[in-house]
């Protein structure tokens, strides 16, 4: 993919990672903490052992606690794309591209990624490159962000920006949605593809302070076509208007809605449940249903 | 500085993230080279860094 077609400036993505790895505060981090732990809850229902694991986009390393250990993971390398989170994971480490995860075939038993897929450029190709690194029968347990996450400041920005300039320029990144994502997992070869979606909630002392946190956490705007310019900051304090006026309860505090899609799939393995090749039936369907008479 | 080395086991699922071919660890160096790619990635305090835009180009003219 050329640069010109990317939708994400991956080198943006990786400056905005590195400012977040300086400044990470439980706080700015606790989204993280609170998805990294529904995905450890989706473990628990596995009783799959997975010797070697490898988490992308790991960030902290906050999550190796946890998954040590877990369902029998007895190796666990942590990834992430910026240098400086990677350097605070403890054990084995190292920097990688999530585009361009460097993992050997049928190297590992389980690819676990905490919030890292949804900046990806390609993402088809991401996942085959993952699911291509694991052993047969080997998991693949991601979190990423969905469609609907910060609609109410995707709809306010916008607003804000038409009434002031008469233009829109993209603020937000794009994200993937349910169904996208269950036909992207099986293009990519994986079987038994499960989507589901947590809707997370949270609250924040006033629209400026969400977005505050979200220059924390590392997640503005990495859109190639961006504008190189901050948005006027009299289209941020309307937009900070709006979304009190829509969204605030009455004392100022807001609700941001983080849509996040929780994906398993499986590299494909002949113990799996599979359907019957067509014409492959023993029984004759007119049989079922009667004759019709 | 001493380097603390790589992690042999994570040295055998590493591989060049552009062709996914096999690395060759340069202890000496510090660096993960992959022929296929022509590339030599850095390995900085025990850290692998994998990343097209960091490797050193095997030209043949550097240093």
């Amino acid at each position: 993919m050329s640069e010109s077609q990317a939708p994400f400036d991956r080198r943006a993505v990786r400056l905005h990672r590195a400012r977040a790895a300086a400044r990470a505060t439980e706080a700015s981090e606790g989204l993280f903490r609170e998805v990294g732990l529904r995905l450890l809850d989706r473990l628990d229902d596995i009783t799959r052992r997975f010797p070697v694991a490898v988490e992308l986009g790991a960030r902290d390393g906050a999550l190796r606690e946890g998954l040590a250990g877990r369902n029998g993971v007895a190796f666990l390398a942590q990834a992430d794309l910026s240098e400086s989170f990677a350097r605070r994971c403890r054990g084995p480490r190292f920097v990688a591209d999530e585009d361009l995860p460097p993992l050997g075939p049928h190297s590992v038993d389980l690819v676990v990624s905490n919030l890292a897929l949804h900046w990806v450029n390609d993402l088809p190709g991401c996942l085959s490159q993952i699911r291509r690194s694991l052993r047969p029968d080997g998991l693949f347990l991601a979190a990423l962000l969905g469609d609907k996450t910060l609609n109410e400041l995707r709809t306010v920005l916008a607003d804000a920006e038409i009434a002031a300039t008469g233009g829109l320029s993209p603020r937000l990144s794009p994200m993937v949605d349910v169904r996208d994502a269950g036909a992207l997992l099986q293009r990519a070869g994986f079987a038994l593809p499960v989507v589901d979606v947590d809707r997370i909630d949270v609250s924040y002392r006033d629209p400026l302070a969400l977005m505050r946190d979200l220059r924390g956490m590392g997640e503005t705007n990495a859109v190639a076509a961006r504008p190189r310019r901050m948005a006027r900051r009299d289209v941020l304090l309307a937009a900070a208007a709006l979304y009190a006026e829509r969204h605030g309860d009455g004392e100022g505090r807001v609700p941001a809605t983080f849509d996040v899609l929780f994906l398993t799939a499986w590299s494909p393995h002949g113990s799996q449940q599979r359907p019957l090749r067509p014409g492959g039936g023993q029984v004759s369907l007119a049989k079922v249903l009667g004759d019709g008479r | 500085m001493n380097d603390a080395g790589v992690d042999p086991k994570l040295l055998e699922i590493l591989v060049c993230p552009l062709t996914k071919g096999p690395l060759a660890y340069d202890r000496e160096r510090r660096e993960l080279v992959s022929e296929q790619a022509g590339l030599a990635y850095p390995i900085r305090d025990g850290i692998p860094i994998m990343l097209v835009d960091e490797a050193r180009r095997l030209d043949g003219d550097e240093t």
